[in-house]
């Protein structure tokens, strides 16, 4: 650069133009977004989560069933059966499935709608059978030997004759007869609610004192790191036990403990990125025109902490569900009738050797909504991140 | 002449690094005794070596940095120890045009909210009347209007730095720092940049602190210019006396390293040795001692002082005067005593 003739430095002509400006690149937003809708697995779990949510907070309304209704004759009934079907001298047929594990029959109609539980006939204690009329028939059930059978008059075994859903129960109903469906979506509303108030919680908590640890720094910075360093350290079950001293529910002591512990996080990633940003020379451009620090933090350095914020934000999410459903599972959580999955896990492992289809959907539900909100963060910190793909 | 614009009065701006803890810190001494006036109108080119302190001092004016000792006279008044809060009149009168037209512009904020933010911060009119000035400055620094909607990473360096002028001259300051406002730009942008930088100055009565370490440059836009090493200014004079004249080898050392185009010009090789000291441990007596050819032991011991050697022109060497007489062409005894 030192070998500039000082005739460079003459004055361009008065017509001469700048050079041209380039048409107008993809702003940072659009180049997010398309980054973003090309990642697959981001997008099946934007739509994942989006149905999730519709079907928590309308799905309830659409079905029959209450999640506090217990019908305990119709107890732990699977979500789908293999039929039988017995047709009378009479010709009528009546169609029914034996549920294996509490030796009971239930009838249903062609299309796999329960109808009810059939009353049999006196049990024999001795030798383990009970029979069941149907006009002039008479089928004996023998659980004297497990699996057990139907057997005929002759002795020969009656065979299923097909299987069908359960149209009245979609994922059956629990030990207490109430429908699992509906309790899975009000127990969805709840851990969904929990997750988003904690992680809103924790989103100003720890924006608020990170922002302001990252942009004081020196002294105060490193009493307010080691302050949020002892708040780490509180076991968090201890932390909510000692809570639900104070408030009644189990429900928002969960959400205050997750609230006001898991913001430190929040907390420590902003600190950094403000650590880092605030001796980018825009910030000293903003401070030689005077702005305040509340400027400076809100309109210069917390717009450009956004992306790590948010991909924080989503990874917050799947913990925050995951610490409500074990705080429910040992107890902790939301009191009966309420259901949140953690406690539908827990009933359903209560009843796990006989029936372990019961824990199959709210194992499923927190499964796939933590797989969701990972891969959506996971989606969200590489389209925001500046450096990939620009 | 009146009264100075600014004027800086051994102004130091030290750096404590960090260290192993009890273990005493060292002080890095970046700006290390700095006296210098700023009249009205004028553009003061400041160059040296990276390292030297530019920046550093530059940013110190501002009160980017909290000044060590010293004092900053700004119009009269005291601002050197000013509380951020009373600096509110310094703030809009006095600017700064950064280096780097990447980083200097917030990535996430429309050309015209930067342009406008310093009209924002200052209270100045409406939001209507805000957008009105905006695309009047677009204008004077010749981007279109459509600009404002846009975001800084669509434009060019070269019309990201006039965003960045634009930015500084919204207020219509009477002070702008420009810390190296060309030299991250493209040689046939330089020029238009400069250029714009000179009307504005005709135009708004700006005076310009310029700093760069481009000696071919600063002679073209200075009116007087200092030379800094190691945290001082070790000379200063108008422009055409330094070219002409000058008298610390430091100032020769940088001047024989480009081709100069005065052919009558002194061009005793004088060649700097070794690298520059670090300013954590500045030699005693003459800073530049020890990459002086002319180095004798009273320089070890005693530290020029910036004396004039005449017409205004001040040097920081013991030599000054038989240097600047040589650089006139007259023979001093000190030739016989280099070789
Ligand atoms: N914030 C800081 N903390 C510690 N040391 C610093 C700081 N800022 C600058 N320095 C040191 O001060 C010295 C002068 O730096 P400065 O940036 O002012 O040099 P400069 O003349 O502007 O160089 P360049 O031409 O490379 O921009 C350098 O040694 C640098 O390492
Ligand atoms: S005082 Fe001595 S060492 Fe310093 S510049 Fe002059 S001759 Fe060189
Ligand atoms: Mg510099």
């Amino acid at each position: 650069m030192t070998d500039i003739s000082p005739e460079m430095w003459a004055k361009v002509p008065a017509g001469e133009k700048a050079a041209p400006i380039p048409p107008p690149a993809p702003t940072y937003g659009q180049e997010v977004r398309r980054r973003l809708w090309a990642n697959k697995p981001a997008v099946v779990s934007i739509v994942f989560i989006v149905l999730l949510v519709i079907a928590a907070f309308f799905g309830p309304y659409l079905s029959p069933h209450t999640y506090f209704k217990q019908d305990l004759k119709l107890a732990n009934i699977p979500p789908f059966f293999e039929t039988y079907a017995v047709t009378d001298g009479a010709g009528e047929t009546t169609r029914f499935f034996l549920n294996a594990s509490n030796f009971n029959l239930y009838e249903v109609d062609a299309e796999g709608n329960m109808l009810g539980l059939l009353r049999g006939g006196r049990k024999d204690m001795i030798k383990k059978s009970q029979p069941y009329e149907f006009g002039d028939q008479t089928l004996t059930l023998d659980y004297s030997k497990l699996p057990v059978r139907l057997l005929l008059e002759d002795g020969s075994e009656v065979r299923p004759s097909g299987w069908s859903w359960n149209r009245t129960y979609l994922f059956g109903t629990d030990q207490l007869g109430r429908d699992i469906l509906v309790r899975q979506l009000y127990g969805a509303q709840i851990s969904l609610t929990v997750a988003f108030v904690a992680t809103l919680v924790n989103f100003f908590i720890g924006v608020f004192y990170g922002g302001i640890a990252g942009y004081m720094g020196g002294k105060v910075d490193a009493v307010m790191m080691r302050f949020v360093e002892i708040i780490s350290t509180i076991p968090l079950t201890l932390y909510v036990v000692l809570l639900m001293v104070v408030f009644d529910s189990g429900l928002l002591s969960i959400i205050v403990a997750i609230g006001s512990v898991f913001w430190v996080d929040m907390a420590r990633i902003v600190r950094g990125q403000i650590l880092s940003l605030k001796s980018q020379d825009y910030v000293a451009a903003a401070r030689t025109m005077g702005a305040s620090p509340a400027r400076i933090l809100t309109r210069h350095l917390l717009p450009n902490s956004i992306g790590p914020i948010i991909v924080t934000l989503t990874m917050l999410i799947p913990s925050a569900i995951f610490i409500e459903s074990f705080m429910s599972f040992i107890g902790l959580g939301v009191t009966p009738p309420l259901a949140s999955w953690g406690s539908l896990t827990s009933e359903a492992v209560e009843t796990l050797r006989a029936y372990p289809h019961q824990l199959f959907f709210p194992a499923a539900a927190i499964s796939l909504t933590m797989f969701a909100f990972n891969f959506l963060g996971d989606g969200l910190r590489d389209a925001l991140d500046p450096r990939v793909g620009r | 002449m009146t009264q100075p614009l600014l004027q800086l009065r051994d102004l130091h701006k030290h750096f404590r690094l960090p260290a192993a803890p009890f273990a005493p810190k060292p002080i890095l001494r970046a700006v290390d005794g700095v006296d210098l006036d700023l009249m009205k109108g004028e553009t003061l080119g400041l160059v040296g070596e990276s390292g030297c302190g530019k920046s550093t001092l530059a940013r110190t004016v501002i009160r980017l940095h909290e000044p060590t000792s010293g004092s900053i006279v700004f119009d009269g008044q005291e601002v050197g120890k000013a509380p951020e809060g009373l600096l509110g009149n310094f703030r809009r009168r006095v600017q700064m045009i950064f280096q780097d037209p990447y980083a200097s512009l917030n990535p996430r904020m429309s050309v015209g909210d930067l342009i406008a933010e310093p009209l924002e911060i200052a209270g100045v009119g409406t939001p209507a009347e805000r957008r009105k000035k905006v695309a009047g400055l677009l204008d004077r620094v010749g981007l279109p209007s459509d600009s404002a909607q846009r975001f800084a990473h669509e434009f060019s360096g070269g019309q990201r730095q006039r965003i960045g002028i634009a930015r500084a001259i919204a207020l219509e300051p009477d002070l702008v720092i420009c810390d190296e406002p060309i030299s991250a730009l493209d040689v046939s942008v330089q020029a238009q940049v400069v250029n714009m930088l000179e009307d504005l100055q005709a135009d708004l009565g700006l005076t310009y602190l310029f700093i760069t370490h481009d000696l071919s440059m600063v002679r073209h836009i200075s009116d007087r210019i200092g030379v800094m090493y190691l945290g001082k200014i070790v000379e200063l004079a108008s422009s055409a006396d330094l070219y002409h004249r000058p008298s610390h080898p430091y100032t020769r050392a940088l001047l024989s390293a480009i081709p100069v185009p005065d052919p009558e010009a002194a061009r005793a090789v004088e060649p700097m040795q070794g690298e520059i000291p670090s300013p954590i441990d500045i030699p005693s007596g003459c800073r530049f001692r020890t990459r002086c050819p002319l180095a004798t032991e009273l320089c070890a011991k005693v530290e020029p002082q910036l004396t004039d050697i005449g017409g205004g022109h001040l040097a920081a060497c013991h030599f000054a005067g038989e240097l600047a007489q040589q650089a006139n062409g007259v023979r001093a005894p000190l030739q016989e005593r280099v070789q």
